[in-house]
């Protein structure tokens, strides 16, 4: 191509290449950025050319391979011209397929992208959430054009912008232009670009000025500037000449890290084109201006994207800032006039000149104007680049186009600006995403990286990772911020340990704060801002750390130690049991669960399970192991015999009485604690038996009723007298029991009461609250249900209701009515499962608004439908209903069963000095389970609201030791301390089996139809051969701190320490 | 000339002055470790720091590197800058408490505690030593190597320098003291300068209880250890 000589000549060939492109030509776009190569785009390159050729279909599929579209997270992706399908994660051999498609005008559906939301195919990459929500004016070229090829970029219009601007001829124009548009610097900053290039015009010229690119972008999980410099490096050198033009500089430089070779090649190819034809070097388009860029390469020294470093870094010094003033716009390279700007600055100069600096600032909001690319990553759904017009709110980045969380966890914050930047907590996503919003949040936009955090991660951790990177990339030259962020580290470390104090956390946010004040570089400048912005809106979570010795996101390993126990609530040794029964060691099994956990019969069957949600086995693509089978496994084989409880005789103890009001998994687990110790413990129980929930509310065919019993004959000794229907203000009073010579109380009553709906002619009969219902059958066997059943509510009270009702005479059909979708349902996600399996109807989206009736009775419900609207704050999507969509759904019985909450109502004299909210929960220590009044406990449901077996069992634990430290005139509060597994199970290694690649087991149930009608316990046990096999796919979280501890005492030579 | 304003009182200067010098000038005293007369400003040790500007824009900055501007308003010792540097003073002693430097330091800024684990390094990279051979000796034997953490000072290649005349200058401006006596061993060597001026008490045995024209110093302390 020859050269070209003016910007006629320039015009002419984009006009000649713009005709001579054939729109209609079917074309496949394949995106081959980094992100893209990772995910293996090069093999489909490949196999499409190689296609291409030997179907000889030359003339009629082009192929363009282009940079980054942003969407990584569907990589290798395909788009196709002029169809517009978008057919994600590709494997390498579909590309045939799609190019024989797009022959023949055909569409390959189950290739397409699928919504996650709605579920459907999107058949045109227009109907795409991710890319609809955006504004894509820098990105959306990255698609159209080869970066490797300047004529397809001269075709979409590239150097146009530079032609127009040397027509004029006129710098001062270009200036005001550039400061018309409101353009701000990218790289973080935001200093006005237009102020900085009349800065620099200003200055004299005679021994030239620098024009710099500031590519050295280092911030972790920020890849914005790769996207443009990979896949549109021409669009950054028509930025520096008409920078050029503008502020008469000479030469330019564009300093780009080592780490982007893609992006280098790109660039190189690029100024070598451009100077063939004529763009660059001497005599531009023949307007006798003179303008040539060199390339620099960054070591990769995070703190030469630091201005004055990277100018020293050019000059071949160390990169280290230096003091500002003199400002690199007076003094710079070699001392001459300097102005730096990041990559997307100088790629978003030429769209001003193509779209008028008017329209241009019309873009975002005043003062913020423009797009903004981010790079969103982290634990959300769409990985990509994202280009948004400033001012949009971050919810929108985060809900629309990011997709929402990846994971079931919720989002809790997303970090902005990189190592430099802040965290910004989830209840702030309104906030508009613009310089002066992020920094007024304590964060900075920084360049552009955006990291979404959820409930899994600690955030204590996250200043721990940016600090031991900023410690690493600190230059080290200004002692505040050397030393400042190696301290701050170590401060972070112990707590991450658990191993600071709240003094040191002071220390911590004062030194934050000094080394922000005292530091000479942004860098030092911003060091504190992951330290300062996480105390700030997540300083619970550092006290958790320091106090309750407790990562709470299970994510700091010298806190949680195996996983498995820190998820329960009473400290159950899962992983200790689990490889007991790996070995065959049933009985020492038993033992291991039993010491931690009086029910173990009990959970095994209606356990939550926290352990399995938090078991590492069940990270990323794997299954949690199943724990709460194996513990069924156990308790149906070992007679509980084998486990003996000790008995500590104390003489402050030996004796004293003690009354537990609630004979349920709370007040029984108090009870057998507190006898154990010698004390004389009386049990009040309401009902004609024992048991509480377990026996009145939870349905047989989960939880045999000889199950209940059993367990709790077994815990009452000597030393427990049981009374049934003894109800606290009926049959006896507080004060009474105070008077009567009990030296303590525990109240344990839990909460027996469904909440109403609250809406008209709920009292219609035939309309039955949940637990009345449940308790009737449990207890005395009436079967209320009838005709067609419907049940409001979607937690685990509901599901039972709805089984219990299906599996009565007289009942046609159960329908249960949640509010919101199947996901967000609070029950346990197997019980919905087998309830569905057993036939019940789960109808979605529905609120009841009104209950009708027929001479009192009722009739049915009249509904509204709902759509899913914006997250609550419990982070799920609040029900929005939809006008006009009411509907009646026939019923002849209707079971409320949306929540429970204690009866206080009818205790409430004699309570002095007992706090309660409402009527409805006592309030007690969240530690002691003290309430306000000496000597009074309070614990469970009563306390919490409807909960689980296990929290009720471990605030019955809780309180048996806050009683005896209270018989003991002790103070009752006891300093919190790590839980780490400590004793040494010899693993049984087996090499033939990948415990990664074993699949969970399922447990054994008997079949739907057989048990619809009747109350015999669904599950099974599994069997002896299932049982190992579960338990050998148990990851042994416990040895790293076993095995150590273990090898020293045996003389054996420590593991070697794996490095990460 | 230019006319400023330090805590109040105003003041003319060259252009070119530096806060500190301007400060000085006026008789306001201004701790620094890295800064000394006839070597380049550096900004290191982050004790010269004042305050510029009003609030809430002000902001703190070395006064050893920051020129004059003509009307700036300077505080030298605002509750800021006070907490500023005595939180350096602070990390120092936890740093390199047997300076006697530091120790007096922290003496006169009333630090008598620190709280951060106790370190105890023979450097804190203030860079004298560095611009001495650079530029008062025109040795260039010496510079700073790594970042971050990982900083610190030695010859090109941690190798004995060729070009280092043994000359003693670094050692004589180094206020974290031990610099000067404790690189007796070859493979430390920082340029070897240290073997020209032996300090007399490492060679009791010759010179007996000789006075230590090293004052202050601990080699011998450390030696004896």
């Amino acid at each position: 191509m020859a050269r070209l000589e003016s910007t006629q000549d320039l015009r002419q060939l984009a006009g000649m290449l713009a005709s001579d492109k054939d729109g209609t030509r079917p074309r496949i776009v394949i995106c081959a950025g980094t992100a893209c190569q990772a995910s293996g785009v090069n093999e489909v390159i490949r196999i499409a050319k190689k296609h291409i050729i030997q179907k000889d279909l030359h003339g009629k599929v082009g192929l363009r391979i282009t940079g980054c579209h942003g969407f990584c997270e569907m990589g290798p992706f395909v788009l196709t011209e002029p169809q517009g399908a978008f057919y994600v994660h590709l494997v390498p051999l579909d590309v045939e397929r799609i190019i024989d498609a797009l022959v023949e005008g055909a569409v390959i559906e189950e290739l397409l992208y699928t919504d996650p939301v709605s579920g459907k195919k999107c058949r045109t990459v227009d109907e795409i959430p991710f890319f609809t929500h955006q504004q894509r004016t820098l990105l959306g070229q990255n698609q159209k054009m080869d970066p490797i090829r300047i004529h397809d970029c001269i075709a979409q219009g590239g150097y146009g912008s530079l032609a127009d601007v040397l027509d004029r001829g006129d710098a001062r124009w270009v200036l005001d232009q550039v400061k018309a548009s409101g353009l701000r610097g990218r790289g973080g900053a935001g200093f006005p670009t237009g102020v900085k290039w009349e800065m620099l015009a200003a200055e004299p010229s005679r021994r030239g000025k620098f024009l710099v690119c500031n590519a050295d972008e280092g911030d972790p999980g920020a890849y914005m500037d790769e996207g443009i410099l990979e896949g549109n490096p021409h669009s950054i050198l028509e930025g520096m000449l008409i920078g050029a033009v503008a502020t008469g500089a000479t030469e330019g430089v564009i300093y780009v890290r080592a780490e982007y070779p893609l992006a280098i090649k790109h660039l190189t190819i690029a100024l070598r084109q451009a100077r063939e034809f004529g763009l660059l070097g001497k005599d531009i388009l023949g307007t006798r201006m003179d303008f040539d860029i060199s390339l620099v390469r960054g070591a990769g020294a995070f703190v030469c994207g630091e201005e004055t470093a990277l100018i020293r870094s050019i000059e071949g010094k160390t990169g280290e800032p230096r003091q500002r003033p003199p400002y690199p716009v007076k003094s710079g390279i070699e001392g001459k006039p300097t102005a730096i700007n990041n990559v997307e600055t100088w790629a978003n100069v030429p769209v001003i000149f193509r779209m008028g600096a008017k329209a241009y600032s019309r873009i975002g909001t005043p003062g913020n104007s423009g797009t903004k690319i981010f790079s969103l990553v982290g634990k959300i759904k769409n990985t990509g680049l994202v280009e948004v017009p400033m001012g949009v709110p971050l919810g929108t980045i985060i809900h629309e186009i990011g997709g929402g969380p990846s994971g079931t966890a919720r989002i809790k914050a997303v970090q902005t600006g990189g190592p430099s930047g802040g965290c910004i907590p989830a209840d702030m996503f309104d906030l508009p995403i613009d310089y002066d919003s992020l920094a007024s949040a304590g964060s900075i936009m920084g360049s552009g990286g955006m990291i979404v955090m959820d409930e899994n991660t600690c955030m204590v951790d996250v200043a721990r990772y940016y600090m031991a990177f900023l410690k690493d990339e600190s230059c080290g030259k200004c002692f505040s911020c050397r030393k400042g962020t190696q301290r701050m580290y170590e401060i972070l470390d112990d707590v991450t340990r658990g191993e600071a104090t709240l003094e040191d956390l002071d220390l911590l946010e004062e030194l934050a704060v000094v080394v922000k004040d005292a530091s000479m570089c942004g860098l030092g400048q911003t060091a504190s801002n992951p330290v300062l912005s996480t105390l700030r809106y997540f300083r619970d979570e550092y006290v958790e750390h320091i106090v309750d010795k407790r990562c709470r996101a299970f994510v700091c390993k010298n806190l949680t130690g195996a996983p498995c126990q820190a998820a329960c609530p009473v400290g159950t040794e899962a992983w200790r049991y689990v490889a007991h029964i790996r070995r065959g060691e049933y009985e020492q099994a038993y033992r291991v669960i039993r010491e931690a956990n009086p029910f173990p019969s009990v959970c095994a069957r209606v356990c939550n399970h926290p352990c399995e949600a938090r078991c590492r086995a069940g990270g990323a693509d794997g299954e949690a192991v199943a724990i709460r089978a194996l513990k069924r496994f156990v308790t149906d084989r070992v007679d509980p015999s084998v486990y003996v409880p000790e008995r500590i005789d104390d003489e402050k103890l030996r004796g004293r009485r003690v009354a537990v009001v609630g004979a349920g998994p709370a007040g029984l687990t108090a009870a057998h604690m507190l006898s154990l110790r010698g004390v004389k413990v009386t049990v009040f129980e309401a009902e004609h038996v024992p048991g509480g929930m377990l026996r009145t509310a939870i349905p047989p065919y989960r939880l045999p009723h000889d199950v209940v019993t059993k367990e709790i004959e077994a815990l009452i000794d000597g030393n427990i007298t049981l009374l049934c229907d003894r109800k606290l203000g009926r049959d006896v009073t507080l004060d009474g029991l105070l008077a009567e010579g009990f030296d303590a109380v525990y109240l344990a009553m839990g909460a027996h009461k469904s909440r109403h709906l609250g809406i008209a002619g709920e009292d219609a009969a035939g309309v039955i609250p949940g637990i009345v219902f449940l308790e009737a059958f449990n207890v005395k066997g009436e079967k209320l249900a009838t005709g067609n059943v419907g049940v409001v509510g979607g937690g685990n009270s509901a599901v039972d209701a709805a089984r219990t009702a299906l599996r009565q005479p007289g009942v046609k059909n159960v329908t249960i009515l949640y509010r919101r979708t199947r996901e967000e349902m609070p029950a346990f996600a197997d019980e919905v499962e087998a309830a569905i399996e057993e036939g019940v109807k789960l109808v979605t989206l529905v609120t009841p608004i009104e209950v009708l009736s027929e001479k009192g009775r009722l009739t049915g419900l009249v509904c509204i439908t709902n759509t899913l609207g914006e997250p609550d704050s419990s982070g799920r999507r609040r029900p929005v209903p939809v006008d006009g969509s009411e509907h009646v759904v026939a019923l002849d019985t209707l079971i409320v069963a949306i929540s429970e909450s204690a009866e206080l109502d009818r205790l409430v004299e004699g309570w002095s000095g007992i706090e309660a909210e409402g009527t409805e929960r006592i309030r007690a220590d969240r530690k002691t389970q003290a309430t306000g009044r000496p000597g009074v406990f309070a614990g469970g449901d009563v306390v919490t609201g409807p909960n689980t077996v296990i929290d009720a069992i471990a605030a019955g634990k809780k309180a048996a030791v806050a009683i005896a430290r209270h018989l003991r005139g002790e103070e009752l509060e006891t300093p919190a301390t790590r839980k780490l597994p400590e004793v040494f199970v010899p693993p049984i290694e087996d090499a033939s089996a990948d415990p990664a690649q074993a699949k969970r087991v399922t447990m054994p149930a008997i079949l739907p139809d057989t048990r619809r009608r009747s109350f015999t316990e669904v599950e099974l046990s599994l069997s002896e051969e299932e049982a190992i096999r579960e338990a050998s796919r148990c990851l042994r979280c416990d040895l790293e701190f076993t095995r150590p501890a273990a090898e020293k005492a045996s003389g054996l030579p420590p593991v070697e320490e794996q490095t990460a | 000339m230019i006319k400023l304003t330090i805590n109040g009182l105003p003041v003319e200067v060259e252009p070119g002055t530096t806060l500190l010098e301007a400060a000085t000038h006026l008789g306001f005293p201004i701790p620094t470790l890295c800064h000394m007369e006839g070597l380049s400003p550096y900004g290191a040790c982050r004790l010269c720091l004042v305050e510029i500007g009003t609030a809430p824009r002000s902001r703190l900055v070395s006064s050893c590197t920051y020129p004059a501007e003509e009307g700036m308003v300077v505080r030298t010792a605002s509750s800021r800058v006070v907490r500023a540097r005595r939180m350096m003073i602070e990390l120092l002693l936890a740093t390199c408490p047997q300076s006697k430097v530091i120790q007096d330091l922290a003496s006169a800024h009333g630090v008598n505690q620190q709280r951060f684990k106790q370190e105890h390094e023979d450097c804190i990279l203030c860079g004298l030593c560095v611009r001495m051979c650079n530029e008062q000796m025109m040795a260039g034997a010496i510079g700073f190597s790594g970042r971050g953490e990982r900083r610190k000072l030695g010859t090109p290649f941690d190798i004995k320098s060729e070009v280092c005349r043994q000359c003693g200058g670094c050692m004589y401006v180094c206020p974290a003291c031990q610099l000067r006596c404790t690189y007796t061993e070859p493979d430390k060597a920082v340029c070897g300068g240290c073997q020209n001026l032996q300090p007399p008490c490492l060679e009791k045995e010759k010179f007996d209880d000789m006075m230590c024209y090293m004052s202050p110093c601990v080699a011998c302390e450390i030696e004896k250890r």
